[in-house]
């Protein structure tokens, strides 16, 4: 059973009712987008096993020679460049000739906080399907350990 | 024509085309040329597998479900991305040949090549000159 990218006490909840009342309200808001109508790319979930953190970066259609990742302490920055228009697949762009336009263009820069556990001197990334998951150890001491309870 | 471009202007809103509680609704462009209409979709994680365009009485559906989610020993940390389906609805016009609609998905983005029909497509008059 795959986990649901939910959580048992979430104080975003009430913020995630408002939205669908939104919804309804307008025609649609777009999860991509914050409540000001701006655009959020690419998204980023982060999540933790016993001995590692793992980082979700929503970023489609990104060539990944283009996304710069770094890792310094505990704070990771993603930058990069999507070019939104490429993914049309046609020879010359008419800015007229596009009859909704929504998705993300041009130059991104985010960076957020991972818990203090990590070690950045253990990283790797992988983009698959437009998701980049990076993976970074946690601190020797800093991960879960078993703790075995003896039989008295 | 302009008139009938109804993949352009209407959302569908009908209530079996509503997205379902907690779908994303994945963000487009929709650019015209003189052959025919492509839609792209912004869909993360949405591989050829999880993907499923279909049109069922002259709606367009597209659905995708993000093929890789954490397994149970992951535990969230922070997320702003809820959620496994993508649901969007959109209404074809009539100009469209639904037979033909060519669909890829890469690197998390779903590019339909919706063509028009030969009768819809702009015609060049050729101008003779007469002398």
């Amino acid at each position: 059973m795959a986990i649901n990218w939910t959580w048992e006490w979430d104080p975003f909840r009430e913020f995630e009712r408002l939205q669908e009342e939104l919804d309804r309200l307008f025609e649609w808001v777009s999860p991509f987008r914050t409540l000001r109508g701006e655009e959020v790319y690419p998204r980023i979930n982060v999540g933790e096993t016993e001995n590692e953190v793992l980082v979700y970066v929503f970023a489609p259609g990104m060539d990944p020679a283009k996304i710069d990742l770094s890792l310094e302490g505990n704070l990771l920055s993603i930058s990069g460049e999507r070019q939104a228009e490429e993914a049309l697949g046609v020879e010359e762009v008419r800015p007229e000739r596009y009859v909704r336009r929504e998705r993300f263009s041009g130059r991104f820069s985010r960076v957020i906080s991972l818990p203090e556990s990590v070690d950045p001197s253990e990283v790797s990334a992988e983009y698959k399907n437009g998701i980049i998951v990076v993976r970074i150890a946690k601190k020797a001491e800093r991960r879960g350990r078993k703790i075995e309870v003896k039989a008295a | 024509m302009a008139e009938r471009k109804e993949i352009a202007r209407r959302e569908e809103t009908r209530p079996e085309a509503r997205r379902r509680a907690r779908a994303m609704v994945p963000p487009v462009d929709v650019y015209e040329t003189d052959e025919g209409v492509i839609l792209v979709a912004d869909m993360p994680g949405v591989g050829p597998e999880t993907l499923d365009v279909r049109v069922e009485d002259n709606v367009l559906y597209l659905r995708g479900e993000i093929a890789e989610v954490p397994g149970e020993e992951v535990r969230p940390d922070y997320v702003e991305v809820r959620g496994r389906e993508y649901f969007r609805a959109f209404t074809l016009g009539p100009e469209f040949d639904q037979e033909k609609i060519e669909a890829t998905v890469k690197h998390g983005v779903l590019r339909l090549f919706i063509p028009k029909l030969e009768t819809e497509k702009p015609r060049k008059i050729e101008i003779k000159v007469a002398g």
